[in-house]
């Protein structure tokens, strides 16, 4: 089945997904991402209210056999984390884009502007 | 790199080809939850033509393994005996299975990444002893399939039409039919019932191709590792190594002090045990090879070996070498991962009981 990768999305090439919406983005994991980890078992997110750095580390996803990190696309604080994730670490396989990790209050949007096309990315599944 | 015979069938199977020990591997296929569950349930193959195939032939052939290996060979041809490798000051250089396939003739099946080593190895102690064998490096010549579950037997028997209820448990023997001459041996790496079984290049694909007739799952080297840690099987590499004795890393029961002498043997009788190779599972995170195992005041006792998630325990499971010295007299552990102890508990048995005869 052909990789899922909305329009209306933005993308990270750590193969996240992220959509702004009154200045805070919701990030989640991409179709292609879930694919490559198979059946993941465990979500690590973080407190709500930390302040996160673009790129930094912010969480763990896990699979039976790998351990992945989960980086910020954007610097903001944390203002909503997905708990449900946690109980059912699956959702994650079956409805990527759906089963978002956490929203992050960003200061500007420009960053998130910089950030992959669904066009861009792909490009970047492809290769 | 190399790749097995059975190369094209992975590729045309969707499997996802890893690096192992120089070889092209199918790490994984479907989903490795439903590979596991095809081998604990139904039945499933792993292609293992990457292990090496080592022949010990002529009238002191069972002598020389005597001498060779820590665990006894006095069983009746028709079995197979599953020993740790040793250098001379008792240290593991590998783990193999020998088997006695006939009078004069054993098989020796050593992992992928220790061929070179073991051959090497085996070699210079025949020439050593010079005993009345000969000895042959046939891993080139070798394909081999592990096929695995409950329904391995029922599967046999309509691809080779006959019986293999006559194959005990560790069993072996040998075959021909219309491809050649095949090794079958009822051993595995899951703990369920099933049969590994050695033929040459072209044979194995013919035999890949009836499994996959019959609806037989092709499982990857992923689902393989996990059905292994479940039922606490220990892997070269992680669990065993050179700087470790068989007495450091749970198998005393393979390394018999009261048999006749056998490399390593001297180095063992006074040995006291410096690691303890102990079973931990977690009900919350996942623990990995590498991770830091504490006791209860959060000092390092250990590390994790291998650990994986179980999908039929639904739980986190790992092998650890604990520090002798350090082994807590309550048996009670934590687990660290990145940065947070989570509390861990003791197993005196396997996570999984697997179904082997």
């Amino acid at each position: 089945m052909a990789t899922q990768i909305p329009e209306n999305l933005k993308y990270t090439k750590e193969h996240e997904w992220a959509l702004l919406n009154d200045n805070v983005i919701t990030v989640g994991i991409t179709d292609f991402a879930q694919a490559s980890l198979g059946d993941i078992v465990f979500v690590e997110l973080p407190e709500v209210g930390r302040t996160l750095d673009q790129d930094e580390a912010f969480g763990v996803v896990e699979s039976i056999k790998s351990v992945s990190d989960l980086y910020s696309p954007i610097a903001g604080e944390v203002v909503e984390v997905n708990e449900a994730l946690t109980e059912s670490p699956e959702s994650l396989n079956q409805t990527p884009y759906d089963s978002w990790m956490v929203k992050i209050k960003v200061d500007n949007d420009s960053e998130y502007n910089a950030l992959l096309t669904n066009t861009d990315y792909a490009t970047l599944c492809e290769g | 790199m190399k790749r097995t015979s059975l190369y094209e069938k992975h590729l045309a199977a969707d499997g996802r080809m890893v690096d192992f020990a120089g070889w092209e591997m199918p790490v994984q296929y479907s989903s490795l939850k439903d590979e596991i569950l095809a081998i604990r349930n139904k039945v499933g193959v792993f292609d293992v033509s990457h292990m090496g195939e080592f022949w010990v032939t002529g009238p002191e052939a069972f002598q020389f393994i005597e001498s060779l290996i820590p665990n006894s060979f006095d069983v009746e041809v028709g079995k197979a005996v599953y020993s740790p490798l040793l250098n001379r000051e008792g240290k593991m250089l590998d783990d193999l299975i020998v088997y006695k396939v006939a009078d004069q003739k054993v098989l020796i099946c050593v992992n992928a990444a220790n061929v070179e080593k073991d051959w090497n190895w085996i070699e210079k102690a025949w020439k050593e002893t010079n005993p009345n064998c000969e000895i042959k490096n046939s891993s080139d010549s070798y394909s081999l399939l592990a096929v695995q579950g409950p329904e391995t037997e029922k599967v046999m028997e309509k691809v080779f039409g006959k019986s293999f209820t006559d194959i005990p448990y560790y069993g072996v023997d040998t075959h021909s039919n219309d491809q050649g001459e095949w090794v079958f041996a009822r051993t595995g790496y899951t703990g369920e019932d099933g049969f590994e079984v050695f033929g040459n290049h072209e044979q194995t694909v013919w035999l890949w191709d009836e499994l996959m007739k019959q609806g037989v799952a092709p499982c990857g080297l992923g689902a393989r590792d996990t059905l292994r840690l479940e039922v606490c099987y220990p892997l070269y590499g992680n669990e065993l190594n050179d700087q470790l004795t068989p007495l450091d890393a749970g198998l005393k029961w393979t390394t018999k002090l009261d048999k006749g002498d056998f490399i390593g043997k001297s180095a063992l009788v006074d040995y006291k045990p410096i690691k303890r190779l102990i079973k931990l599972s977690l009900e919350k995170g996942i623990p990995r090879a590498g991770y830091d195992v504490l006791n209860m005041s959060g000092e390092k006792i250990g590390e994790i070996t291998s650990g994986t998630m179980s999908p039929i325990l639904n739980k986190g499971i790992a092998l650890a070498l604990i520090e002798v010295e350090k082994f807590p007299e309550d048996k009670s552990f934590q687990v660290e991962i990145r940065g947070k102890q989570y509390p861990a508990t003791y197993h005196t048995k396997a996570f999984v009981q697997g179904g082997h005869k």
